[in-house]
């Protein structure tokens, strides 16, 4: 029986980069998960809300929350930031009943229904991780990746801090490196790919954030790396969409074609290449593809 | 009885061997000892010439901040048996803190961290003359700042900092932990003016959100937070519109208002109208590749309880 999951996208996924979505959406049935639509959930304010009205931040994620529990089901994600921010609002109000209480009151008032703190927040990259996920594609009989390099990049909000994210150990983390391995890639290793890429703050501070995409981009290409893979939307602008930037501030090529998680996993899977919208990357995904045989 | 390989940075300027280099030492020890006493160890049994900095032993003044096989740990805390556990080897490396420059083995020069701290003020700023009793403060206003009341300036957050990296003008989670626990303090009289003072191009906007500081902070003060309630205070003191930085913030809370979605248009537009005009060839080629969604806004359903939340919800910061 398929697993169901209130599917929570978060607004990259859903408008600039719609590859991400329309992947995970055609590799569910694939991996027997049903994605459950939410369709009252707002953005979860990535970090942004939160450091100009805190309250308004915790509201806005524990009516995300909320949705999910009258939907009887748990919240899977695919970015990084919607993780972080939906499971330290969740932790919030799940260790201060006083806060719960408080933050009701707000969402009763605006006619929106309590939360009673019983959802789980879960990233697509940490339910198929696990010895359980990888039999589901080890069911489908992948045709692989034909020992395509990947360099794996993590970034920070799905690892730090653990207190709230709790998956694996941040600073050694090893699921995209199991998922890698078992769909017949290789793993390119570099010290940079649990170090920041730099999209919080791209559009107020670009030469800080291209310094930073910069030594993940630059550590994957001295690694070997044929591609790059990453478990969030924001990672994805930073390293594909603002690629050609940071080669230009510092004087440097990488041509690093980067991929979604998903979009790896279909790959191996054999989602076609139109299905998972390649078209929409900045860098050219074709040596990509031509390693692997689509 | 466990015995410990340490691989130590060294690096003696002054020596006639001035090129950084690693030196191995081996420590039998008990199944307790933590690395500051490892590093002791060696510096009185076999080394006397390793330069280390250290001085309560005891987690509370914040001078012995190295890295342990690549992360920042308060070596008196640290057992050297868990770092053992951690990385499944009998040897452990051991770095003087990052974003430093390196004086001698394991000492940095922490000037650049001090002038950081003496940078905000890190001490009450009355708005008047002294009141003639003491300020009575409810036991829920200083509950706000005990965790940043707990920083030591140890300095770990700072030592793996990825803006600091990045931007060496960065004012960094210690010092900006610390300007929280006097902006957020209610005897305080100078909320506008810290609000402005943190919120430079170096300040508060310049952080990238890596979440190191909160992982790495050995006394739980987890300083991203207090960056974020900064942020909050700068708002409050009507700053939000200031920098492209709380612009940032600005075009995430009106697209919430609007469609409850996140408008990417109305963000580019909001946090810096000026460049996303200019960047035509870096926009052109986002065009081109569908990645610019359409104006309008994200309209999600019962988008009036969003409404209400964004008018009635309280701030309390």
């Amino acid at each position: 029986m398929a697993k169901s999951f209130a599917y929570y996208p978060g607004c990259i996924a859903e408008f600039s980069s719609k590859e991400l979505n329309a992947t995970t959406k055609a590799l569910a049935p694939m991996l027997d998960i049903e994605l459950v639509p939410m369709p009252s959930a707002t953005c979860c304010g990535a970090g942004d809300i939160a450091e100009a009205k805190p309250n308004l931040y915790l509201a806005l994620n524990v009516r995300i929350l909320s949705e999910a529990e009258e939907m009887g089901h748990d919240i899977l994600t695919i970015c990084n930031v919607c993780t972080m921010n939906l499971r330290k609002a969740n932790k919030m109000v799940r260790e201060d009943p006083r806060l719960l209480e408080q933050v009701n009151a707000d969402l009763v008032k605006a006619g929106a229904r309590p939360y009673s703190g019983g959802v789980e927040v879960t990233h697509l990259l940490w339910y198929i991780s696990t010895e359980e996920g990888l039999s589901l594609l080890e069911k489908q009989g992948p045709r692989g990746l034909n020992g395509l390099r990947v360099a794996p990049y993590y970034g920070c909000q799905l690892l730090r801090p653990s207190s709230v994210m709790g998956f694996e150990d941040p600073d050694k983390p090893e699921s995209m490196e199991r998922l890698i391995r078992a769909l017949g890639g290789e793993v390119a290793d570099y010290e940079a790919k649990t170090k920041c890429c730099g999209f919080p703050i791209v559009l107020a501070r670009e030469k800080v954030a291209l310094s930073e995409s910069h030594v993940a981009l630059s550590q994957a290409r001295d690694a070997g790396a044929d591609c790059m893979v990453t478990p969030c939307p924001l990672c994805h602008l930073a390293m594909d969409a603002y690629q050609r930037k940071a080669e230009i501030q510092n004087d440097t090529e990488y041509n690093m074609p980067v991929l979604h998680l998903p979009q790896l996993l279909g790959l191996a899977l054999g989602l076609g290449r139109d299905t998972m919208l390649f078209k929409k990357h900045m860098v050219s995904v074709e040596p990509v593809l031509q390693t692997v045989g689509v | 009885m466990p015995s410990t390989t340490f691989k130590i940075f060294r690096y003696q300027p002054d020596s006639a061997d001035p090129e950084p280099y690693y030196q191995d030492f081996t420590v039998e020890h008990g199944e307790k000892l933590t690395l500051l006493d490892a590093i002791l160890n060696i510096q009185n049994e076999q080394d006397g010439t390793i330069a280390v900095r250290y001085s309560c032993r005891s987690a509370i003044c914040g001078s012995c901040a190295c890295k342990a096989d690549g992360r920042t740990v308060l070596a008196c805390m640290q057992q050297v048996e868990e770092l053992k556990e951690w990385s499944g080897e009998d040897t452990v490396q051991i770095d003087p803190i990052g974003n430093f420059e390196p004086i001698k083995d394991l000492v940095v020069d922490m000037t650049p961290f001090w002038e950081k701290v003496k940078s905000v003020k890190p001490y009450l700023l009355a708005d008047g003359p002294p009141p003639e009793k003491e300020r009575i403060v409810p036991k829920e206003a200083m509950q706000r700042l005990v965790k940043e009341t707990n920083c030591i300036l140890c300095a770990a957050c700072y030592s793996e900092c990825n803006s600091l990296a990045a931007d060496p003008d960065f004012v960094g989670p210690a010092a900006l932990a610390w300007g929280y626990r006097f902006a957020g303090d209610i005897r305080d009289g100078q909320h506008k003016e810290r609000a402005k003072m943190y919120t430079g191009k170096h300040g508060v906007w310049a952080c990238t959100r890596c979440q190191y500081c909160n992982q790495r902070c050995p006394k739980g003060v987890d300083p991203r937070d207090a960056i974020e309630k900064l942020g909050a205070i700068s708002f409050r003191e009507g700053r939000g519109m200031k920098d492209a930085g709380g612009r940032h913030a600005v075009g995430f809370l009106w697209s919430v208002k609007t469609g409850g979605k996140l408008n990417e248009i109305l963000l580019a537009g909001v946090t810096d109208p000026v460049r996303m005009s200019l960047d035509v060839p870096f926009s052109a080629r986002m065009l081109q590749k569908g990645k610019v969604p359409g104006p309008l806004p994200h309209r999600v359903k019962n988008l009036d309880q969003v409404k209400k939340l964004v008018k009635n919800v309280k701030e309390t910061i």
